[in-house]
């Protein structure tokens, strides 16, 4: 192709965003040219999603320009963007499950009316004919909830096709699917492809994007680092380019578990809703353990059913060789507490100050007083331990940046003193400075003797800091591996369950 | 007095509401100088105490992130339960009976339906409303019950201690045992929690069931305390007492800054909003304004004071960085 001489469909220049105290995007360029494959590849944020939903309107950039077909425009909102035929879809499904198929197809525009109202005959009649178009046999007249999540993938680029688009993203649109979905996907792209779209993909398997793109854009650490061209890109240039100059680091810590005790035992622990089925495994005083695991492996649900917040189906915890209830408070008394992976929704409570946030998990008697001083006192000895940076301890925990926050939350666990402490993602959206003081604190913490177990994916905090990693795959256990067996290569391999060894 | 005034995006709350009642009083008391009589004074605080008092029952519920409709109907059911209580027990002992029984039948429904099964405060609140005011018209056959309610029970809903009206009086303990309880006890602390971030508040060990038990609990306590007030005050029982009341007290407790999405919120603000109101009702009724007019204006002050405390919110978020995350 000779993409110089065509006029590029979208071009994004100097492109940089912030999130309080991560710079997620510095001077980034990006350019698509119309009919052709554009893969965004980098680690975990590397600022492909944050890129994606700049040209999406989903969020502004703090400076850079976006010229599409020649004129530059300012996307303000998700709509403009759609306007403008530049069209997003998520990786986490945004359908209303509870509508049918073609009402979602079509939900809040271009319904086809008469004058009673939305005539139903012809707006299905059309959501069939996209449905079609990306061979999916469906009627469309089915609820969304009771199509498989393949399907409804598709009913989302069906969504984004029924308004005129000329650029469509997809942000990991492959990590739910099988390989015979996968490949009905991508014939469906390379035919949006050859019809002029222009289609940019975020994803994760390696093979996948060298398949199917016809260019690539490397990003690290929120920079632009390459552009190649489909024949000059091979794994090696991705590889090369996406982790250049930062060989993994592999905790050098000297743990051995030999003459430890299991702190921590979890045995045939099966999830209700099924999204995780009988795990076991254990966790010794002073191991760090990290999960690792694609998204939608069932880590976070694990963890979640480990400290009893979730409910099971079966299997049971044990700390120090003691059945735990499963409940929340059973499990903070018996020792064991959970940072859980999204401040916003599942740790902070944002109206609160710093102090009520990190004393939370003290409880006495419901009309007992609080000894404010006391309190203080705590609260103060853990701002000073973890350097958390507050005006003072009565500030609302929403003023912190992230990393702050999350050290409140960790401090929260350990005032409960644990013998287990549980992590899931503890330094998402955490600039770097930040992470590199939450590992110190894992380590320290691992040193006198707590049992640490660590979802994350991020492969590089994983070999950071662990000392044994487990490696879940669709809800199993795929792989349980010491230090001597950790190499990208083993990990990535049981995550996305292409390996049969080391199954427990 | 410094020049320096606070941000106002940092003041509580209810410092608007606060400011615009003090307005209200001065513009009222230039142009109606019987408004500021001490009869008319007393009037307002009489007037005000009992929607104050389920004002601070719902605002407990309110912060949980839920709702108690049922205050007005609990409210009739308290004064007919004393009425047919008065004549076979000494007259305080009727009073702690009846508070005691509707907390234990109104706040044990409530409470076990949202607490302990889950059900939403709305429907289970608007259900009560509906069966607690169906009890009372059944039991009375729709007749309003004359009550010679003694001396005690008048002073709780209209009679002066000293020189004190004693409804004031309620209200101020009652006020200052919940500013107590929300801010100094762990029990205070679980219920902002629960409202702030149920899943964050279960997950650090949190009885989330139980608090949400036990705010209905309160809230149906207030209500039954409000009941013997009424009586206190008019010398009868009507099935028909407090109906629709629950609507103003939502809308005071509201107008104080509470916010119906829970985790944020006040007995201060609670108890000005409330007299708020009521200083409006009683300023429009002096002026001469038809009491239709009354539904209306506190309806537009209503909104106002939401969008106001939305714009608040707007000014004092930083940056635009937080919807970003989405």
């Amino acid at each position: 192709m000779a993409l110089a001489t065509m006029t590029a469909r979208i071009e994004m220049r100097g492109i940089s965003k912030q999130f309080d105290a991560v710079k997620a995007l510095s001077n980034v360029d990006l350019t698509l040219y119309p009919g052709e494959v554009h893969t965004i590849a980098g680690e975990n944020g590397s600022g492909k999603s944050t890129l994606l939903k700049i040209l999406a309107g989903v969020i502004q950039p703090n400076e850079g320009l976006i010229r599409i077909d020649g004129t530059s425009h300012v996307l303000t909102s998700v709509r403009g963007a759609m306007g403008l035929g530049v069209t997003m879809v998520s990786q986490e499904l945004s359908l209303v499950p509870n509508l049918g198929i073609a009402e979602n197809v079509f939900l809040g525009h271009n319904q086809t009316r008469d004058f009673i109202g939305i005539n139903w005959k012809d707006t299905e009649k059309r959501a069939a004919e996209l449905l079609k178009r990306l061979n999916l046999t469906v009627n469309p007249k089915q609820l969304v909830s009771t199509i498989p999540q393949h399907q409804q993938q598709l009913v989302e680029i069906a969504r984004a096709l029924s308004f005129d688009t000329r650029v469509l993203l997809l942000d990991e649109p492959t990590s739910s699917l099988d390989p015979a979905e996968v490949k009905s996907l991508f014939n469906v792209i390379r035919q949006l492809r050859d019809d002029g779209v222009a289609v940019v993909l975020i994803s994760h398997r390696m093979s996948e994007m060298l398949e199917i793109s016809d260019r690539f854009t490397v990003l690290r650490d929120g920079k632009l680092i390459d552009t190649g061209v489909k024949g000059d890109v091979s794994e090696a240039w991705l590889i090369d380019r996406m982790v250049l100059n930062k060989p993994k680091k592999i905790s050098d810590s000297t743990y051995s578990i030999e003459n430890k005790r299991a702190v921590l035992e979890v045995k045939g622990l099966s999830d209700r809703l099924g999204a995780f089925n009988n795990i076991s495994f254990n966790l010794h005083a002073g191991e760090i353990v990290g999960v690792a695991g694609l998204a939608g492996a069932g880590r976070t649900e694990l963890v979640e059913t480990i400290v009893g917040s979730r409910p099971r189906i079966s299997g049971e915890v044990l700390i120090d060789g003691v059945v735990v209830k499963a409940n929340s408070r059973s499990s903070i008394n018996a020792g064991i507490a959970l940072v859980p992976d999204d401040r916003r929704t599942k740790s902070t409570i944002h109206e609160m100050s710093v102090r009520e946030n990190l004393l939370l998990a003290q409880h006495q008697l419901p009309f007992s007083f609080r000894s404010k001083s006391k309190e203080a006192k705590i609260v103060n000895a853990w701002c000073e331990r973890f350097k958390i940076k507050a005006a003072d301890i009565d500030t609302p925990i929403k003023s912190l940046s992230g990393g702050n926050q999350q050290k409140v939350v960790i401090a929260r666990c350990l005032q409960t003193n644990p013998k287990v402490l549980v992590l899931d993602e503890a330094t998402r959206g955490i600039d770097l400075g930040a992470k590199a003081e939450i590992y110190e604190i894992l380590r320290g913490l691992a040193k006198e003797g707590l049992g640490i177990l660590a979802v994350s994916s991020e492969i590089s905090e994983i070999f950071e800091i662990s000392d044994r990693v487990l490696v879940m795959h669709a809800g199993k256990l795929a792989a349980d591996m010491g230090r001597e067996e950790m190499t990208e290569a083993n990990v990535v391999a049981a995550a996305t369950g292409s390996n049969k060894k080391g199954d427990q | 007095m410094s020049l320096k005034l606070p941000r106002w995006s940092s003041l509580p709350a209810w410092s608007g509401v606060l400011l615009l009642e003090v307005l209200l009083f001065i513009f009222m008391a230039i142009s109606q100088p019987e408004f500021v009589s001490a009869g008319n004074l007393s009037n307002i605080v009489r007037s005000a105490a009992i929607p104050i008092v389920l004002g601070i029952g719902m605002t407990y519920t309110i912060l949980t992130a839920g709702i108690d409709l049922s205050v007005g109907s609990v409210l009739a059911f308290s004064g007919i339960l004393l009425s047919g209580m008065i004549d076979h027990m000494p007259r305080y002992a009727a009073v702690v009976v009846t508070i005691a029984l509707v907390t234990l039948i109104v706040g044990g429904i409530n409470g076990t339906l949202i607490g302990r099964f889950g059900l939403n405060s709305f429907v289970v609140t608007l259900g009560s409303l509906g069966i607690f005011r169906g009890i009372s018209y059944l039991v009375t056959n729709g007749t309003t019950q004359n009550i010679d309610a003694g001396p005690l029970i008048r002073a709780l809903g209209d009679g002066n201690v000293g020189p004190v009206p004693g409804p004031l009086l309620v209200v101020i303990v009652l006020a200052a045992i919940s500013i107590f309880v929300l801010r100094s006890t762990f029990f205070g602390r679980d219920v902002y929690a629960v409202g702030g971030n149920e899943f964050a508040a279960q997950l650090a060990g949190i009885y989330t069931g139980r608090v949400k038990m036990n705010v209905y609990v309160i809230s149906a306590a207030c209500a039954g305390l409000a009941g013997v007030m009424q009586v206190g005050r008019l010398d009868s029982a009507a099935p028909t007492a407090g109906a629709g009341l629950e609507l103003a007290v939502v809308a005071g407790v509201l107008l104080g800054g509470t916010r119906l999405s829970g985790g944020v919120g006040s007995i201060t603000g609670t108890v000005i909003g409330v007299l708020f109101l009521q200083t409006v009702s009683n300023s429009l009724t002096i002026q001469g304004v038809s009491s239709y007019w009354q539904q209306i204006v506190t309806g537009v002050l209503l909104g106002a004071a939401v969008l106001f405390d939305r714009i608040r919110l707007e000014l004092s978020s930083r940056a635009p960085s937080r919807k970003d995350k989405e």
